[in-house]
C-alpha cells in the first residue's frame, strides 16, 4: 500500500509541475485516504453495481485522478491532460471526464447533499452499493454540510461514510485560528453518526475504521499533514496555492525516495 | 394551479416509481395524500440540501420534483441550482408556488420578481410561467419528459381555467384574436387581468408560458405593429426582456419597476399600485397607439 501511495504522490507531483497548477499540499493530504479506499475498500469490479465515491473536497482533485490512473482506470494521456488548454481534466471534478468520477464538484459544501441522495435512493432500491465521501475539514464551515449532517441520521444512511481530512490548513489559515469546527468528533456524535478518529495516514486504521460496523451514517475523522510524503512542504500554508517548478519537484520526488521519470 | 400540478405528480407517481418528490417544509393542503410515500420527502428547511439532495436522487436516475416557495427554489440555493442540477445536466423538476407578488403581503422575503432573471442565466434550464391550471399541468408534462431542468412558476391555488380546449404550450396561446394590428404577450398569471384590458382596448393576446429556441416568435411577431409584453416581475431581466433577445423586433415591456417593493398590500393592490392591472395596462396600451 505504501508504494502505491508513494507511485500516486509522485504523478501528483508530475502533473502538478506539468500545470502549474495551487492545491498540491491538499492533494498530499489525503493521498493515504484515498489509497486506502481505491485499493482495500471500494468495490468497482461491475460498474452498474460499484460503490460510489465522491470527492467534495474536489481541489484535491489531482490526488483522484493519480489514483485512478494507478488503479487502471485513468489512462496516462487523459492524467497529463490535467489544467492543460484543450485538456482532459479540470482542476476541479467534471463528471464528464471519466466514468469513475461521479459527480462535478468543487464548490466546497456540495459534496454530502448529493452524497445523501446517492444513499438514499440506494436505500429505497434495497441495494447493498455504498456510498463514500471525502470532505475538507475548513469544508465544515459550510452550512450545508451541517443541513445534510442532520439528515443522513434521520434517514438511516449507514450506506454512507463520510472521511473528514483534517489537517488544519485551509486556504488562509488554520481552522483552529479562523472558525475551529472542533470538536468536530462530539459534533457528528451529537448529530447521531458514529464517528471514529484515525491517523489518516495509517492504511490499516483507515481500514479498519470503514469496516467497523453500524447502523448509522459513519463519519471517519481522518487527522493529516498537508503536504504529507515531502517534508519541506509538511503542515506548510503555502502549499495550499503554491505551485510546483521543476526544481521543487525534483526536491519534492528526492523526498519520496523517487527519481525524475517523465 | 399547485393542487392541479400536485395531482398530476400524484398520479404518474402511481406507475412511475423513479418519481421522487421533495418539499421544503411547504405544502399544507396539498401533499397531505401523499407525505407518507417513499416517493416524497421533507427534510425540513435547508434549501441547499434540497437542491443537492435532489441531485444525488437524479444521478442515481430518479425524477426529481422540488417544491417550495418561488424565492427559496432559485433564489436561495441558486448556486447549487447552477452547479449541481443544471451543470450537471439533470432533469430535474424545480416547482416555485407564489410567483411574482401573489404572496406580497408576506414582505420582501415571501415574493420574487427577479428569478426569471436569476434563472435565465442558466443555459439548459426551461422557465415556465403558466397562466392558468390547464397550462400548469401542460407545463409539467412537458417538463416530466424533457431531458433538460426547469422551473416551474406557479402562483397559488384556485385560478379559474381560461382553456378549455387542448392547448401547446411551446407556441403563443390566443386569449383574445382582434382585428387589430398589435399584440399584447402575457407570461404567467398575470393573465387574469385580460378581460379588465380589454374592456379598455382591442388588442390580441396570447399567453406564452415558455419560450423555446423550437418556435420562431419573429415570424410570428411579424404580422402585428406593437408588440406588448407584461408580467408580474421585474420590468428588467424578465419575459419582456429575454423575448426581446430571441427578435429583432421592438418590444413595449410593461412589469413591475426594479425597485423594492415597501408598499404593503395584497397582489391586486399592488399590481394597481404599480400600474400593472388590467384597467392601467389597457390605458398604456391606449396611449401608446394615439387611441381615443
Amino acid at each position: 500500500m505504501k508504494q502505491l501511495a508513494t507511485n500516486i504522490r509522485k504523478n501528483i507531483l508530475h502533473i502538478a509541475n506539468l500545470a502549474g497548477s495551487p492545491h498540491i499540499g491538499s492533494a498530499l493530504s489525503c493521498t493515504d485516504i484515498l489509497t486506502t479506499l481505491y485499493f482495500d475498500v471500494l468495490k468497482l469490479e461491475d460498474y452498474e453495481n460499484r460503490d460510489l465515491f465522491i470527492l467534495s473536497k474536489a481541489h484535491s482533485a489531482m490526488a483522484l485522478y493519480a489514483t485512478l490512473h494507478e488503479k487502471g482506470l485513468l489512462s496516462k494521456e487523459d492524467m497529463q491532460g490535467y489544467y492543460q488548454n484543450d485538456g482532459t481534466l479540470p482542476a476541479h471534478t467534471d463528471k464528464d471526464t471519466n466514468p469513475y468520477i461521479e459527480i462535478s464538484a468543487g464548490s466546497l459544501g456540495h459534496g454530502l447533499p448529493i452524497a445523501c441522495g446517492m444513499a438514499h435512493s440506494l436505500k429505497l432500491k434495497n441495494s447493498d452499493r455504498k456510498v463514500f465521501v471525502l470532505m475538507g475539514d475548513g469544508e465544515s464551515q459550510e452550512g450545508s454540510v451541517w443541513e445534510a449532517a442532520m439528515l443522513a441520521p434521520h434517514l438511516e444512511l449507514n450506506n454512507l461514510t463520510v472521511f473528514i481530512d483534517r489537517n488544519n490548513l485551509q486556504g488562509y489559515g488554520r481552522a483552529d485560528e479562523l472558525l475551529s469546527y472542533e470538536p468536530i468528533d462530539k459534533k457528528f456524535e451529537a448529530f447521531n453518526w458514529e464517528v471514529l478518529r484515525v491517523n489518516g495516514h495509517d492504511y490499516d486504521a483507515i481500514k479498519k475504521a470503514v469496516d467497523f460496523k453500524t447502523n448509522k451514517p459513519k463519519m471517519i475523522i481522518c487527522d493529516t499533514i498537508k503536504g504529507k510524503g515531502v517534508d519541506f512542504m509538511e503542515d506548510k500554508l503555502i502549499w495550499h496555492y503554491y505551485i510546483v517548478t521543476d526544481e521543487i519537484k525534483n526536491d519534492a520526488l528526492k523526498c519520496l525516495g523517487c527519481q525524475d521519470e517523465k | 394551479m399547485r393542487n392541479s400540478v400536485a395531482s398530476k405528480i400524484k398520479e404518474i407517481a402511481k406507475v412511475d416509481e423513479s418519481l421522487f418528490v421533495i418539499a421544503g417544509d411547504a405544502g399544507l393542503g396539498v401533499w397531505d395524500d401523499f407525505k407518507e410515500s417513499k416517493q416524497f420527502i421533507n427534510p425540513g428547511v435547508n434549501e441547499q440540501l434540497d437542491i443537492g439532495f435532489g441531485a444525488g436522487l437524479s444521478l442515481m436516475g430518479h425524477k426529481v420534483i422540488y417544491y417550495n416557495i418561488a424565492p427559496f427554489v432559485i433564489m436561495r440555493p441558486y448556486e447549487f441550482v447552477r452547479n449541481d442540477i443544471c451543470y450537471q445536466e439533470l432533469p430535474m423538476i424545480l416547482i416555485g408556488t407564489g410567483s411574482g407578488i401573489t404572496y406580497a403581503p408576506a414582505g420582501v422575503t415571501h415574493y420574487v420578481v427577479e428569478d426569471i432573471t436569476l434563472a435565465s442565466t442558466m443555459p439548459n434550464l426551461d422557465i415556465f410561467s403558466p397562466a392558468d391550471p390547464v397550462e400548469a399541468v401542460e407545463c409539467f408534462n412537458y417538463a416530466y419528459k424533457s431531458k433538460n431542468p426547469s422551473y416551474i412558476r406557479i402562483a397559488k391555488n384556485g385560478e379559474s381555467k381560461i382553456h378549455k380546449d387542448k392547448i401547446d404550450i411551446t407556441k403563443p396561446i390566443f386569449l383574445n384574436k382582434s382585428d387589430s394590428k398589435n399584440i399584447l404577450l402575457l407570461h404567467g398569471s398575470i393573465s387574469d387581468e385580460v378581460s379588465k384590458i380589454l374592456e379598455i382596448v382591442d388588442i390580441n393576446i396570447v399567453s406564452v408560458p415558455m419560450l423555446t429556441s423550437k418556435f420562431d416568435y419573429d415570424k410570428f411577431l411579424d404580422d402585428f405593429t406593437y408588440i406588448f409584453t407584461l408580467e408580474e416581475h421585474f420590468i428588467n431581466g424578465g419575459f419582456g426582456t429575454m423575448l426581446r433577445d430571441k427578435v429583432d423586433k421592438k418590444i413595449h415591456k410593461f412589469g413591475l419597476p426594479n425597485e423594492y417593493i415597501h408598499k404593503i398590500g395584497n397582489r391586486d393592490f399592488l399590481r394597481e399600485y404599480y400600474k400593472i392591472d388590467g384597467k392601467n395596462i389597457g390605458l398604456k396600451i391606449k396611449d401608446k397607439l394615439c387611441l381615443k
